[in-house]
């Protein structure tokens, strides 16, 4: 069905780049050939909403991470206001070794994280896969459901099962006589939080590959199967790289989803002395707006993790063409 | 035509839904008589002391809005009076009113409290006055004390004790005793405590000379205090584990920690925690540095300005002495919300109260209070002390878990201050 041109006949007038505002009055002009409005006014309630949540909200804070907040008048504490002060922020951000830290402490969390769910994602979607495994709307579902916790929900639950009192796995080792597990201390802290986020991603990621696997015509595994392939064959090298695009487009939502590691290590902070308020990136740019009252700080921090985030998908969306160009060949 | 103009019309209904968003707001303003305030808060039970102002004042009416504790409150705040909308009058904590006078949040009151002050002690009024101007009314105080189980005190053959060094050996004693037992645990979370225990000792961590700040953070008493807790720490006689969560509060249950130096509202915190402790424990006098001391620094405690975005600050300064000086105000304070009020009035008010739920046997537990308030001396705020405390902490948990020495968490802190101050403008005398 096509809604693109729907009165062709009777239509005139060519129609050049029509803003989407002007639309509904353009519409009812005749002319010779007719334009046609459908697709604006399809798509216009997705462009306003992300104009005005996405983009003016985006120059906005970009603009505020060009200001700082000053100190003006007399007496001792006098008034802050925003003033103009270039790149200065960015020069903070570069040169806040916490801040850099922070950023090394979210790669080795990444390096657990992002390959564990993804290795474990296509595992399970590829055991879920193969044609005698039984039980499958419940494993789907079992290894789904992790993901319907809420983030905030899950890091809490974990967090109890972290702390020496509370923790079922270190009272075991207890009552063996080994002490508690340092779940919160380094360096177990880091395989402490990637775990909540494995726990919590692989079941959607499994989702997305498993519904990619079972796009694939059944004939190709037959033709393998008179081949003489055995499943794990089949499974290696036909359907993993059948399923490349699909693999790609989960390595980019779990680098994002490092990216803005956040909820995990704020919901446990208060639990450990090992979590500081820096600890991740997010948490400096949440500490600086929330905190410190430095918004044009966290602007800055924002706009270059926002720039790193794009630099990062992008690199991995142009490996991940070039190999399948190189395939293709 | 039809569909077309049925598309358009979606399109416009579309564009109606997203701006009416920008457009709320505003509307529903009272009518000419009847001022209407709102305030922010986020104590129990204000909702009630809010009940009774207005059914007695008919023409000044008061919406009460929980906004959250003390620190996103003061963001919220910050927020709102950048987009012109905050409330009339909002609770907030001593040690971040200085960063709310220049935020533009607080607005200058002088005028409107003149005859209120002496309903405070003066080390009271000191905590919301700047360069001579009042920035708001005192509502409750936190005068340090020791909350202590005093029955396992009593059972180790000691009873509260009356110095850090008795604090120190009592620590020995208990933890050689029961090897699973602290006297207390002393994180870096706490921020306002290290505060109180380094003014305690004698530092001044911030402070005003002719129109100059100078920062005392790194004080020579304070690396004194650094040191004396380190000590206890690394001979494994004191916890530096956070408070308040599962594990801490199952270690209070389990009779593993025994101690809570910190203020006096600190029983009705660990009632809620710990409600079947009740009765064993009791609260006396903060340990002192020099023997005989008795002067303690305030922990803790709030107070009620007036925005500077308040359309009617007199009505909502009238309010604000309402709720913490007047006969009324306070005994909602005292009765309902079990506060520990500013006013001098309240705390004779409070002497005739019956003891906090966590030591029902302690009767004297409020003119207890009443004494170590008398006495007990203000802690200067500085203009940052968001930035003091997230680095301090951030510091000295870094030094706990790395085994190095706490006093350069002070001094890291000590720089950090400094630095911000300069950066943002203020005069500070320290190099």
């Amino acid at each position: 069905m096509s809604l693109r041109n729907p009165g062709a006949a009777d239509a005139a007038q060519p129609v050049t780049a029509i803003p989407y505002r002007a639309a509904p009055a353009r519409a009812s002009r005749t002319g010779r050939r007719r334009p046609s409005m459908a697709p604006y006014l399809f798509s216009a309630p997705a462009i306003i909403l992300y104009v005005i949540f996405m983009l003016i909200p985006l120059a906005y804070a970009v603009w505020i991470s060009f200001t700082a907040y000053r100190l003006e008048g007399g007496g001792i504490l006098g008034t802050k206001v925003q003033v103009f002060v270039g790149l200065e922020n960015y020069f903070s951000v570069f040169s806040n070794s916490e801040l850099l830290v922070s950023f090394g402490r979210m790669a080795v969390y990444g390096v657990i994280a992002v390959p564990l769910t993804l290795g474990l994602a296509l595992l399970f979607a590829l055991l879920l896969d193969v044609p005698a495994v039984r039980a499958k709307t419940f494993s789907r579902t079992a290894i789904f459901v992790p993901y319907a916790v809420p983030g905030i929900v899950a890091a809490l639950m974990w967090g109890f099962m972290y702390l020496p009192a509370t923790s079922p796995f270190s009272y075991i080792t207890q009552a063996i006589g080994l002490g508690p597990i340092p779940f919160l201390n380094n360096p177990g802290l880091y395989g402490s939080l990637a775990n909540i986020a494995i726990w919590g991603g692989t079941g959607f990621n499994m989702i997305i590959i498993y519904t990619s696997l079972r796009g694939i015509p059944a004939e190709l595994y037959e033709s393998a199967r008179l081949d003489g392939a055995s499943e794990l064959q089949i499974a290696l090298q036909i359907k993993v790289p059948l399923v490349r695009a699909a693999l790609t487009l989960t390595a980019i939502f779990a680098l994002i989803g490092t990216l803005q590691l956040y909820a995990e290590p704020t919901t446990l902070q208060p639990l450990t002395t090992t979590i500081t308020s820096t600890w991740a990136p997010l948490m400096t740019i949440y500490q600086q707006a929330f905190a410190t009252d430095d918004l044009p700080g966290a602007a800055a921090g924002s706009t270059v993790l926002a720039l790193g985030t794009v630099i990062v998908s992008a690199v991995v969306l142009w490996i991940s063409n070039r190999r399948t160009a190189a395939s293709a060949r | 035509m039809r569909k077309r103009s049925l598309m358009g019309f979606a399109a416009v209904a579309v564009l109606a839904v997203a701006l009416s968003g920008c457009a709320a707001g505003d509307g529903a303003s009272a009518s000419d008589k009847t001022v209407s305030l709102k305030i922010w808060g986020w104590t129990a039970k204000t909702q009630q002391v809010v009940d009774t102002w207005n059914k007695t004042h008919p023409s000044v009416q008061v919406k009460y809005t929980d906004a959250g504790g003390g620190n996103d409150s003061a963001a919220k705040l910050r927020t709102a009076t950048r987009a012109g909308n905050a409330p009339d009058i909002a609770l907030v904590e001593y040690q971040t009113l200085p960063s709310l006078v220049t935020a533009g949040v607080a607005s200058d009151i002088t005028k409107y409290t003149k005859g209120i002050q002496d309903k405070f002690t003066e080390g009271t009024w000191a905590q919301t006055t700047f360069d001579g101007k009042v920035y708001g009314i005192p509502q409750d105080v936190g005068p340090m004390a020791f909350t202590y189980r005093q029955d396992l005190f009593q059972k180790y053959g000691f009873g509260a004790p009356k110095t850090w060094d008795e604090f120190a050996s009592d620590a020995r004693v208990i933890h050689e005793a029961d090897p699973g037992a602290y006297i207390a645990s002393m994180p870096p979370t706490e921020f306002g405590s290290w505060a109180g225990l380094a003014t305690q000792a004698g530092a001044t961590w911030w402070s005003v000379k002719d129109g100059k700040w100078t920062v005392g953070i790194a004080d020579e008493a304070s690396l004194k205090v650094a040191d004396f807790f380190q000590k206890l720490s690394d001979d494994g006689v004191i916890l530096t584990e956070p408070l308040l969560t599962p594990q801490y509060d199952k270690s209070l249950n389990d009779g593993k920690i025994l101690s809570w130096p910190s203020a006096v509202w600190a029983p009705g915190v660990l009632a809620s925690v710990t409600p079947g402790t009740a009765g064993k424990w009791a609260m006396a006098p903060l340990p002192a540095w020099k023997a005989g001391e008795t002067t303690v620094p305030f922990q803790g405690g709030s107070a009620l300005v007036v925005t500077k975005n308040s359309k009617h600050p007199q009505q909502a300064a009238e309010f604000a002495a309402w709720y913490n000086a007047s006969k009324a105000g306070l005994e909602g304070m005292i009765n309902k919300q079990a506060l520990y009020p500013a006013a001098i009035a309240g705390q004779k008010l409070a002497s005739s109260q019956k003891p906090p739920a966590l030591m029902p046997q302690q009767t004297d537990f409020y003119k207890l209070a009443a004494t170590i308030s008398k006495t007990a001396k203000p802690i200067t705020w500085g203009p940052d002390v968001d930035v003091a405390s997230t680095t301090f902490t951030d510091r000295l948990s870094k030094a706990i878990n790395n085994h190095t020495a706490w006093r350069d968490a002070f001094t890291a802190t000590q720089k950090a201050v400094v630095a911000d101050m300069k950066k943002n403008g203020f005069k500070v005398t320290n190099k």
